[in-house]
């Protein structure tokens, strides 16, 4: 992972108002890479996803995404910039068909036949959102509705997949389809900044992790070693 | 067989009915703002069309380009200089804003143009068009026929195309729409200017009976509208059909809040 990385983050700081809520955020992404964040809640995770797509300006810091500083980036800024953000709770467009949902992920783009190719290439990953495109995205179960709102993502045609949230009220069966997919994703060249509150899943998926908590990043390193720390496996897996 | 002629009618009339609702429509829907210029807007609309007529000859179905266009600069400028200032605000705050600047423009237009009644005249009208018992005269089918039709493209581009599904994104949720790298502050525009000719009332019955944010419902709405006026007109005198029309809001109001062809998710 020596390269540039595509996504950086240094010295984040955001907040809400008088709350702040970022104090000192500092990260990269490289090319390819699947990396997840893991905290508590309120630690930031939320906030610090909502700076990195523009939905939330940051008060201090920068985010540079291939060498190019996104200050005052809106959120098309960042569509543009190769960043799709999958948020948390989905957001999906619920009285709009599945088809449609999938191409306002395309809402950016302009080349047709690519645009096609790729939501072929959606229902080909989730064969039941191709059944159901002309149902209104409402009618999904919890899971299917994780597939229509990662694959709302994917059709921005991303270098960066932001997922805020993957497991979070899914069944089992779903998580794990879910992340199958995202290790194909991941595999065929997009990167993933992977928000997740369940820290096993997650470190098992990712390559690398950081760990946040109260708005500061306290620990960062590969997966596999987070993953065999006795203070990860305490604080954040009840485990001792 | 007057039925039948009074049901006609009332299909003519709410097809305009429609036609008004759907931008009164859309903007609430999309902006969440409730647009009380709507009305006003309309009756410009009007006197750039009588006017065009009576100075300049030109046929009102021709006029309307003129007068498409001159409210659509004048809506282009009411929502970039002053609504987007206030477009997330709570819904009363652009409420009372729009009240504001429909008395404005209101008593401008009194002082511009007396309260005098206007109509005009056809030098050349359609003659008119008899379909059995039924008797129309053609240029108010003429009229309504191009109603709906702007009214079902208005729809068709909401519909299938990438800054229609867009609109409706936005009107469900700001935030995912954004995401997708919408310009949420831009794309509001594009549709006050489309208000078209209205009267604010009917516009807030169309929109109840139909199903706020949604293009069939205003256009069902709209029709369902003047065909019960038209019969209320018959039955009880044309002076009830304003309360009968209100009454039924209330009704409707109570038994179905999403309107008839409201969907989940518009409400």
């Amino acid at each position: 992972m020596s390269t540039t990385p595509t996504l950086s983050v240094m010295s984040l700081q955001a907040g809400y108002g008088d709350v702040r809520v970022l104090w000192d955020v500092s990260l990269e992404v490289a090319a390819g890479e699947l990396v997840c964040i893991i905290g508590s809640n309120g630690a930031g995770k939320t906030t610090l996803m909502r700076c990195l797509s523009g939905l939330l300006q940051p008060s201090a810091g920068s985010i540079v995404i291939d060498g190019r500083p996104m200050a005052q980036a809106t959120p098309a800024d960042f569509v543009r910039a190769g960043i799709a953000h999958v948020p948390e709770g989905r957001r999906l467009f619920s009285a709009m068909s599945i088809r449609d949902n999938l191409l306002m992920g395309a809402y950016l783009r302009t080349d047709k036949g690519a645009i096609a190719a790729d939501l072929e290439r959606i229902y080909a990953m989730f064969p039941i959102l191709a059944e159901r495109q002309r149902q209104d995205a409402g009618t999904l179960s919890g899971g299917e509705q994780q597939m229509c709102a990662i694959g709302r993502g994917l059709m921005a045609a991303p270098r960066v997949l932001l997922i805020d949230e993957l497991s979070l009220g899914l069944a089992p069966r779903a998580v794990e389809l879910l992340s199958e997919t995202l290790r194909k994703v991941n595999a065929a060249g997009v990167a993933i900044l992977l928000v997740e509150q369940d820290v096993m899943n997650a470190l098992e998926l990712a390559n690398r992790a950081y760990v946040i908590d109260h708005g500061r990043v306290t620990k960062s390193g590969p997966a596999i070693g987070l993953a065999s720390d006795p203070a990860i496996c305490e604080a954040y897996m009840g485990l001792s | 067989m007057i039925y039948l002629q009074i049901a006609a009618n009332g299909l003519v009339l709410g097809g305009l009915y429609a036609c008004i609702a759907v931008g009164f429509s859309l903007v609430w829907g999309v902006l969440n703002v409730i647009n009380i210029l709507h009305g006003s807007f309309i009756v410009l609309g009007s006197y750039v069309a009588y006017f065009a007529y009576v100075h300049l000859g030109i046929h009102p179905f021709i006029s309307i380009v003129i007068a498409g266009g001159v409210l659509y600069a004048l809506g282009y400028l009411v929502q970039a200089g002053i609504i987007n200032r206030v477009v997330t605000a709570p819904v009363l705050i652009t409420l009372t804003l729009t009240f504001g600047l429909d008395l404005i423009l209101n008593n401008a237009m009194l002082v511009a143009f007396t309260a005098d009644y206007r109509g005009i005249s056809l030098a050349h009208p359609l003659g008119s068009l008899e379909i059995g018992p039924v008797f129309l005269p053609g240029d108010r089918v003429a009229a309504m026929a191009l109603a709906i039709l702007l009214t079902i493209l208005l729809y068709r581009l909401l519909r299938d195309s990438s800054i229609g599904r867009a609109i409706i994104a936005v009107r469900m949720d700001r935030e995912a729409a954004a995401l997708m790298g919408v310009d949420v502050k831009r794309i509001i525009f594009p549709i006050s200017p489309l208000n078209g000719p209205v009267f604010l009332g009917k516009a807030f019955v169309v929109c109840v009976l139909g199903g706020l944010g949604s293009v069939p419902g205003a256009l069902a709405g709209g029709l369902l509208l003047g065909v019960i006026e038209s019969f209320t007109s018959y039955w009880l005198g044309p002076e009830r059909a304003v309360t009968v029309s209100f009454a039924l809001l209330l009704v409707l109001l109570f038994v179905r809040p999403s309107g008839l062809m409201g969907r989940r998710g518009y409400e």
